[in-house]
């Protein structure tokens, strides 16, 4: 379960103070999606990398699982990051020199997941999103836009991480390729049991999620 | 592509470095080879002393004795050499002067034969060596200088006052003198206690006898002729023939065989600093050339940067991943530019040796020997002929000497390999240092925020 509270972040730029994320406090279970919405420069990013232990908060306390992540140091949290978050982008951002399934297994090496087993659970997660075949054995350059964000969200769930962030993660595609991923999103949060926050600004993907939230200055509320 | 091109310009670089190293190391064994062949000794002989044609002063032995007190000196071997003609000997010189001597001697009249020979007949006048150091010169040793071996009899002790002397074989031939035979020489009964051979006629002609016994039978008190100094190391010869210069001022002609060769060696001292230069240089570029490349690619690769450490990859992992990224670039420019240094560096160093004026116009086999008419003077005997052996007097060329300069020899060992192995590491490490504190600063938020 994730437990946000009183986040508070503020970036100092050349125009002054920018207070990007005030006084946010949420609650996500396990297996829920929930949509953050707010337009460009909302402070929705930011919070995404404060979640993600991207970025530290000036204020607050993000709690997985129990687990107080600001008391962790620059080592723990890139450790925690590898095992219990998942990150899905817009561009999909995959390794470019390798395949997809190298990708997948790139991220279970890093979380240290167990050497002889890494090939089954790169297999299983292929199979989530529909890869088969020799498309698995592609480098992101010879999958289409959609196949490619099926292979991030596989490389985002491998490790079976509490927390995934999908940032905008149908900014590129076209609406029905968008609709399928936010599908296939919903149902890796269900069977993985892991908590999913999406962050757009398409009402049509938000409207999908369990719960919206929206972000306007930094301020987060609840849309009923 | 660029990969390619990477490794391409890093073995250029390479191989210039590489060839650079072998020019390096082949002229460097050129010119200790050619110093080691000119000896560490030191000649030291009264200022304009030619021989027995005259010139200078004797040279007092308590200044020479002093000599053995320099800082490098080994070893002091101190002559006079006298001559013996029919008026104060018993002897016959066994050498006939033959056409050439009656053509360039001057041997008749008084200087020989005192006078009773008929104008324009030549005697030779028999070379009376006496020396301190009668060992070193009948192993031609390096004060030596020539072949000589004692084929009977026994040799005397440096400090040795005794009317003896050691006798070149044909002179004993000629006189029908064996070890234990006497001859006068200077109203003085002198015994035969030694015969040498050199093989050399003009050479076996000569006596050999204690230094203290030829200054006393000669009124020549305190007198040397030629002193030959050793010095310790070949590298300390120059500054021990200063040091002897300055001590005896313009009394002495000093004569080192180093610092002629210093002259000859000049042009391929240049070739040496100017490849280790471009040895330094050379490796600096790469390195400088790694650098940048490998900066470009992580400049080009932050965003994958930023993903990787999103999804937990720490930077010991990233970075080790550029750093087998660089070192693969440059062990493949270091096996190509090995290759491409040992292929070209034979032409280069012939080009860099003839453009450094190696190429002497110096006649080959011309050795001008010291010592008037008796070549040598010293206490050694007749100097071999060519080589760059040194007896006393004055100046000198190297026989042969400046025509092989240019004929060096190029060869790639395990120094090289080793040489192209520790520069790989160190290109690629300097090559991966900005690249690795580059990654280390990215931060995977700004990364990904600007997406």
């Amino acid at each position: 379960m994730l437990k946000v509270q009183n986040l508070e972040k503020t970036f100092r730029t050349g125009a002054g103070e920018v207070r990007a994320v005030q006084d946010v406090s949420f609650d996500a279970h396990n297996g829920e999606m929930v949509a953050i919405i707010g337009a460009s420069g909302s402070g929705k990013s930011t919070l995404l990398s404060l979640l993600g232990l991207l970025d530290s908060p000036d204020h607050g306390s993000i709690d997985i699982d129990g687990v107080e992540l600001g008391s962790l140091d620059s080592s723990g949290r890139t450790k925690f990051r590898s095992r219990q978050v998942g990150f899905v982008f817009q561009q999909f951002n995959l390794i470019p020199n390798l395949s997809a399934r190298e990708n997948i297994k790139l991220a279970l090496e890093f979380s240290h997941w167990p050497k002889e087993d890494r090939d089954r659970r790169a297999e299983e997660m292929l199979e989530m999103v529909g890869l088969h075949g020799e498309k698995a054995e592609r480098r992101p350059a010879k999958l289409s836009g959609g196949e490619q964000q099926r292979v991030a969200i596989a490389r985002a769930f491998a490790a079976k991480p509490q927390l995934i962030l999908a940032d905008e993660p149908t900014g590129s595609l076209d609406k029905g390729t968008g609709q399928k991923i936010v599908q296939l999103l919903r149902e890796a949060a269900s069977t993985q049991q892991a908590t999913v926050l999406v962050v757009t600004h398409d009402e049509k993907i938000a409207k999908q999620a369990d719960r919206r939230l929206e972000i306007d200055d930094g301020v987060l509320k609840e849309i009923a | 592509m660029r990969s390619i091109g990477v490794v391409v310009i890093l073995a250029v670089a390479i191989t210039l470095s590489i060839s650079m190293l072998i020019a390096r190391d082949a002229v460097n064994s050129k010119i200790n080879s050619v110093r080691a062949s000119s000896g560490n000794t030191i000649t030291v002989a009264p200022k304009g002393f030619f021989g027995f044609n005259g010139g200078g002063t004797p040279l007092t032995q308590s200044s020479i004795d002093a000599l053995i007190s320099l800082p490098h000196v080994t070893a002091l071997q101190e002559s006079l050499s006298e001559e013996l003609s029919s008026s104060n000997t018993t002897l016959t010189s066994p050498t006939n002067a033959g056409a050439l001597g009656s053509q360039f001697g001057q041997f008749g009249g008084g200087n020989a034969s005192g006078g009773s020979n008929a104008p324009g007949k030549v005697v030779l006048p028999i070379r009376v060596i006496g020396t301190n150091s009668p060992g070193n010169a009948l192993v031609g040793g390096a004060n030596g200088g020539g072949t000589e071996k004692l084929t009977s009899g026994t040799t005397f002790s440096a400090t040795s006052k005794a009317d003896v002397a050691i006798i070149g074989a044909s002179l004993a031939s000629k006189n029908k003198l064996t070890v234990g035979s006497t001859f006068t020489a200077w109203k003085t009964t002198i015994t035969v206690i030694g015969i040498y051979n050199s093989g050399s006629t003009f050479a076996d002609a000569d006596v050999l006898m204690p230094l203290t016994t030829v200054q006393t039978l000669n009124s020549a008190a305190n007198q040397v002729t030629a002193a030959t100094v050793t010095v310790d190391n070949i590298d300390n010869v120059a500054s021990v023939d200063r040091a002897i210069t300055s001590k005896l001022g313009k009394t002495a002609d000093v004569t080192s065989s180093q610092t002629t060769v210093q002259t000859e060696l000049a042009p391929l001292n240049s070739v040496k600093t100017i490849s280790t230069y471009t040895l330094i240089g050379a490796v600096i570029g790469a390195a400088i050339i790694l650098l940048l490349s490998m900066l470009m690619i992580v400049r080009e690769r932050r965003r994958e940067v930023g993903v990787l450490k999103a999804i937990g990859a720490p930077n010991r992992s990233i970075i080790s991943q550029f750093i087998a990224e660089s070192t693969t670039f440059t062990v493949l420019g270091a096996i190509v530019g090995l290759a491409g240094g040992v292929a070209i560096s034979s032409p280069i160093t012939s080009a860099l040796v003839s453009a450094n004026g190696g190429s002497s116009n110096t006649p080959s086999g011309f050795v001008r020997g010291v010592g008037g008419r008796f070549a040598g003077g010293g206490s050694g005997f007749t100097p071999p002929s060519g080589g760059a052996n040194v007896a006393t007097g004055g100046p000198l060329h190297f026989g042969g000497l400046s025509n092989t300069l240019t004929q060096i020899h190029t060869s790639a060992g395990w120094s090289t390999l080793a040489f192209a192995l520790v520069a790989a590491i160190v290109i690629a490490a300097l090559g991966s240092t900005v690249a690795a504190a580059t990654i280390a600063r990215i931060r995977p938020a700004e990364v990904l925020r600007s997406e």
